[in-house]
C-alpha cells in the first residue's frame, strides 16, 4: 500500500464545485479509471480519498490536492493520464507526488485576488483600500458555528498590497491563515470595504498555493 | 461554456451558482462553426430535476453522435437567479456554448406535466423567443416539444411550432433532416412546417382549425393545407436496435436520480384505468437481457456511477427479471456496482427478488394499492388483493424492512366515504401484519405512510369523461381519512387539491386555455408545480380575467359521443374500447393485462411488441 498526493487545477466551471460535490465527482473518476486504489471496509466500501483544504464556492485553485492510497505499483504518469481522461474538463491533474507533510500541518495560503471595483475607479478603490488598512480596527461580522460574531481583520490584512496591473486591473497578492476550522477568508475584506468605505468590490479569488506554520510551501 | 463576467457576478449572489454553469463530465463541446444545426433541449424544470430525466439523456446523446448536429441542455432557472437575469438582461442561455437559445435553431421542451407549461412560456420569453408561434419569423428558432403531454397538446397550441407524438427517437432525426434540406433550398419557415407535418408523429398545431358549439365544446377540427386529419404517434418496435446512449452527463450537484438508468421496456402491461402512461405508451416492448446487460455495463464504464437502476413503468413485469437479475449479477460484483428497482409491484415482490437486489433500500419499500377497499381497486382494474399485499408485506418485515410507504388516490369515480375510510383500515392491517411477522426485525417498531393523492382524470384514460371532485369534496375527503386513523404507528399524508384541480383545467384542455397561458405569462408565472409558487387564487384571476370557467374542463362529466381536444391525436388506443373500459369501471368488471389476454385496445396497429407476442394459454 502507498499513499500519494494528486495535484489539480480547479477553474472556471469546476469552482462551482462544493466540497461534497468534489469528492463524489472525484470517487467516480477514480471509479471510471479503474486504478487500483484502497476502498475503506465495511458496509457501504468507498473510495478512501482526502481533499486538503477544500476551497470555497467560487475560487480558483491552482494547487489543489487529495490524498489517495494505492494498492498496486503503477505510475504517476498514467495516473495523471487516465484521470485527466475521466474528469471534466475545469479540473485537471498536472502531478502526483509522495506526501511529504501532513494535511493537518497547514497554516497559511495564498490568494491572487482580482478587485472590481462597482462603483469607483481602480485608482480611488486603492487608494481607498489603503487608507482603511492603516485604521486601528476593522471590524466584520464573521459568520461562525456560534452566530455571527465581530472579527478585527486588521491584523491579517495591514500588509497587503495593493497594485494596479497594466491591464487596468486593482490586484493584490497575499496570505492568509487557514484551517480546517475556517482561518480568515479572503473575501472578509470586501465585506470591511462594504461597510466602512461603501465601497462595492467583486472580486475573483484564485487560491495560489497551501504553506505550514513554518511559511513552507506544502509538499 | 466559459464563463462570462457578467454571470459570474451573478452566480455569486445565487444559491446552487452549478446549476448554471454546465461542464460536467461527458457533456459535449462541439465547434458551432462546424455544426449545421444548433438544438437547444429544455426541460421546464430545475437543472436537478431535469438531470434525472431519462428521456432527455437518450437524446442529448442521440442528436449529439450526429457531427453535424449539436444538442445543448437549458433548465429553467430558480427564481433568484431568473430576477437577477432579468435585471441584468442576461438571455436563457445553453449550458455547453453559453449562447442565448435565440440562437439555435430549434428549442424543444419536453412536457411531462401540466403544471411545468407556464415555465415553458417563460423560458422561451427569458432565452429572447417570442412565445406565440404566430409572431415568430424567419430568423426564430423553431419551437418543437415532446413528452407525454403531447397526447393533449392543446393548450400550448399558440406557442409551440411542432409536437413529436410518440417516441421521438426517429422522428426528431428525419424533422432535422427536412429542416436542414429546407434551409439548403431556401424554403420558408411556413413551407418547411407544412412539409413537416406529413411526417408521421409530427403535429404542426397552426395547421389544424378548431370549431366550437356554442356551450363551449368542440364542434370540430379541421386540417389544412394538406396536413394529415389525424396524426399517429411514433413507436419504436425494436428496442435491441434503438439508440441508447453509452453515457451520461455525470452532474456535480446532487441530483434526484444520480445513477445510471438502464430502460428495461416501454409500455405497461397492466391498464390501471386511471393511469394515461399505461395507455399512451401501449404496445409493450422489451429489450432483451443481453442488451439491458450491455447497457448497464457500457453506462457504468463512462460515468463512474455505482448504481445502475433498471427503469421502466412496472419493471418487475419485465418477463425476463430473474434471468436479467442473474446476468447483471455475473459482472455488476466485480464492478462494484449495484443494482436496484425503482417501482414494486405488490405481486412482483418475493425473496428471490430481493436477494438479488441487495439495494432495494431497506430505508424505504412503497407500493401503490391506489384504493382502499377491493371494490374500489377492481373499479379501477388496479388487480392488486389484499391477501397479496399481506403476504408480501410479511416477506419484507421478515426481511428486515420496517418502514412502509403506500400511495393511494382519492376522488376516484365511483368512491365511497367507505372507500376513503378503507384506505387507513389497509394501512392499519399493514401494521398488524408488521406484529404478526414472527421474524420481523427485533427492537424496531413499524412505521407506515399512507399517502393519498388527489385524482386527475386524464386523455386517452377510460376516465377521461368524468368530472374531478370538487374542492369541497377533497377537502372533506381528506378530512374524514384523517379523522379515521387510530394509531400512530400510521401517518397520513396528502396535499391540497389546489395543484391537482389546476392539472386538471389542462389536461384536459382545449385551445381556448391559450389565452389562459398567455395571461399568466403576462402576469410572471412560472414553477407551478412548487408549492412556493403556485397560488390557486391567482390562477383564479388569471381564469376571471380571460373570462374562462375552469370548472368546464375539471368538473364537468362529458358525454362518450362530445368531441374532445385530443380526439385528432391517434395514440393507437381506439376511443370504443375506452367508452367499454369506462362501462366496466362502473360494474367494478376487471380487464385482464396484456400478458393473460389482449383486449383488443387498438394498439395492435402498430404491428409489434405484445400485441403480435404469442400467449402461454394461446399455444
Ligand atoms: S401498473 Fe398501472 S399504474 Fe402502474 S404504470 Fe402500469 S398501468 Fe400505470
Ligand atoms: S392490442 Fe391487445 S396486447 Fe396489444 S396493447 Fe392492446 S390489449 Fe395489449
Amino acid at each position: 500500500m502507498k499513499n500519494v498526493r494528486v495535484w489539480f487545477e480547479k477553474k472556471n466551471t469546476a469552482r462551482y464545485i462544493s466540497h461534497l460535490d468534489l469528492n463524489r465527482c472525484m470517487s467516480r473518476a477514480f471509479q471510471k479509471t479503474k486504478l487500483p486504489l484502497w476502498h475503506t471496509q465495511g458496509f457501504h466500501p468507498h473510495i478512501f480519498l482526502t481533499i486538503t483544504m477544500p476551497l470555497s464556492l467560487g475560487m480558483s485553485g491552482l494547487r489543489e490536492s487529495m490524498d489517495i492510497r494505492l494498492i498496486e505499483e503503477i505510475s504517476n504518469e498514467e495516473i495523471i493520464e487516465k484521470l485527466n481522461g475521466a474528469l471534466p474538463l475545469d479540473i485537471r491533474v498536472y502531478d502526483v507526488t509522495e506526501p511529504v507533510m501532513r494535511p493537518s500541518e497547514v497554516a497559511f495560503a495564498s490568494y491572487e485576488i482580482d478587485y472590481e471595483p462597482e462603483n469607483a475607479s481602480a485608482e480611488e478603490a486603492k487608494a481607498k483600500l489603503e487608507e482603511l488598512l492603516t485604521r486601528e480596527e476593522i471590524l466584520v461580522t464573521k459568520h461562525t458555528k456560534k452566530g455571527p460574531k465581530e472579527f478585527d481583520i486588521r491584523p491579517y490584512f495591514q500588509d497587503m498590497q495593493l497594485y494596479i496591473r497594466e491591464d487596468g486591473h486593482l490586484t493584490a497578492s497575499h496570505r492568509l491563515p487557514i484551517s480546517v476550522n475556517g482561518g480568515v477568508n479572503p473575501t472578509l475584506l470586501r465585506d470591511a470595504a462594504a461597510r466602512y468605505l461603501d465601497l462595492d468590490l467583486f472580486e475573483h479569488i484564485t487560491r495560489t498555493c497551501l504553506y505550514n506554520e513554518k511559511m513552507e510551501i506544502f509538499q | 461554456m466559459q464563463i462570462s463576467n457578467q454571470l459570474e457576478k451573478l452566480l455569486a449572489k445565487v444559491q446552487k451558482p452549478g446549476r448554471y454553469v454546465g461542464g460536467e463530465q461527458n457533456s459535449i463541446i462541439k465547434d458551432k462553426t462546424k455544426v449545421k444545426t444548433r438544438f437547444a433541449f429544455c426541460f421546464p424544470d430545475t437543472y436537478e430535476i431535469g438531470m434525472s430525466h431519462l428521456g432527455m439523456k437518450i437524446l442529448y446523446g442521440l442528436l449529439n453522435e450526429r457531427e453535424d448536429i449539436w444538442c445543448e441542455r437549458v433548465f429553467a432557472p430558480w427564481v433568484d437567479m431568473e430576477k437577477l437575469m432579468r435585471e441584468n438582461h442576461l438571455l436563457l442561455y445553453g449550458l455547453e456554448s453559453g449562447d442565448p437559445i435565440c440562437d439555435f435553431d430549434f428549442v424543444g421542451f419536453t412536457l411531462q406535466y401540466e403544471l411545468s407549461f407556464t415555465n415553458v412560456l417563460n423560458m422561451l420569453e427569458l432565452g429572447g423567443v417570442p412565445i406565440r408561434n404566430d409572431q415568430r419569423g424567419e430568423n426564430d428558432p423553431i419551437v418543437v416539444a415532446g413528452g407525454p403531454c403531447t397526447c393533449n397538446p392543446e393548450p400550448l397550441a399558440d406557442f409551440v411550432d411542432i409536437f413529436f407524438l410518440g417516441a421521438g427517437e426517429e422522428v426528431d432525426l428525419e424533422v432535422i433532416d427536412l429542416y436542414q434540406k429546407c434551409r439548403e433550398e431556401g424554403k420558408s419557415r411556413k413551407e418547411f412546417l407544412r412539409l413537416a407535418a406529413q411526417i408521421e408523429g409530427v403535429y404542426v398545431p397552426s395547421l389544424y382549425q378548431v370549431k366550437y358549439h356554442e356551450d363551449g365544446t368542440i364542434e370540430s377540427v379541421t386540417s389544412t393545407d394538406g396536413a394529415p386529419a389525424t396524426i399517429r404517434k411514433r413507436v419504436i418496435l425494436d428496442l435491441d436496435k434503438a439508440y441508447y446512449p453509452k453515457s451520461f452527463v455525470v452532474p456535480f450537484l446532487d441530483i434526484v436520480h444520480d445513477r445510471a438508468v438502464a430502460e428495461v421496456f416501454r409500455g405497461c402491461i397492466r391498464g390501471c384505468r386511471f393511469c394515461q402512461a399505461g395507455f399512451i405508451y401501449r404496445p409493450v416492448i422489451e429489450k432483451s437481457v443481453e442488451t439491458v446487460s450491455r447497457q448497464c455495463r457500457d453506462l457504468c464504464a463512462s460515468t463512474g456511477y455505482n448504481e445502475v437502476s433498471l427503469s421502466s413503468l412496472s419493471t418487475s413485469d419485465y418477463s425476463k427479471i430473474n434471468e436479467l437479475l442473474d446476468e447483471l449479477l455475473t459482472w455488476s460484483k466485480d464492478d462494484m456496482v449495484n443494482v436496484s428497482l425503482p417501482s414494486l409491484r405488490v405481486d412482483g415482490f418475493s425473496t428471490e427478488l430481493t436477494d438479488k437486489i441487495k439495494t432495494v433500500r431497506k430505508s424505504g419499500l412503497t407500493f401503490a394499492p391506489e384504493a382502499g377497499t377491493q371494490r374500489l381497486r377492481d373499479v379501477i382494474n388496479k388487480n392488486v388483493h389484499e391477501d397479496e399485499l399481506m403476504k408480501t408485506m410479511d416477506i419484507a418485515f421478515g426481511a428486515g424492512w420496517s418502514r412502509v410507504k403506500l400511495y393511494f388516490m382519492i376522488g376516484l369515480p365511483t368512491e365511497t366515504d367507505e372507500d376513503v375510510t378503507g384506505i387507513t383500515r389497509l394501512g392499519q392491517s399493514v401494521v398488524d401484519a408488521y406484529y404478526n411477522c414472527a421474524t420481523r426485525p427485533k427492537g424496531q417498531s413499524v412505521s407506515v405512510t399512507v399517502s393519498a393523492a388527489a385524482f386527475v382524470p386524464k386523455p386517452f384514460t377510460p376516465f377521461q369523461w368524468e368530472p374531478q371532485d370538487t374542492m369541497e369534496e377533497f377537502q372533506r375527503k381528506q378530512h374524514l381519512l384523517k379523522s379515521s386513523i387510530t394509531t400512530r404507528k400510521l401517518t397520513v399524508n396528502y396535499h391540497a387539491a389546489d395543484t391537482s384541480f389546476v392539472e386538471a383545467v389542462f389536461a384536459r384542455g382545449d385551445r381556448k386555455l391559450c389565452a389562459a397561458m398567455e395571461e399568466a405569462w403576462k402576469r410572471g408565472f412560472h414553477f407551478d408545480g412548487w408549492d412556493d409558487c403556485f397560488s390557486l387564487e391567482k390562477w383564479m384571476e388569471v381564469f376571471e380575467a380571460v373570462g374562462i370557467d375552469p370548472a368546464f374542463y375539471a368538473k364537468r362529466r362529458r358525454s362518450f359521443d362530445e368531441v374532445l381536444p385530443w380526439d385528432h391525436l391517434d395514440y393507437g388506443i381506439q376511443k370504443k374500447f375506452l367508452i367499454e373500459e369506462c362501462k366496466k369501471a362502473y360494474e367494478a368488471a376487471t380487464t385482464p393485462n396484456c400478458r393473460e389476454k389482449c383486449s383488443a385496445c387498438g394498439a395492435a396497429c402498430f404491428k409489434g411488441g405484445i400485441c403480435v407476442e404469442k400467449r402461454p394459454s394461446v399455444v
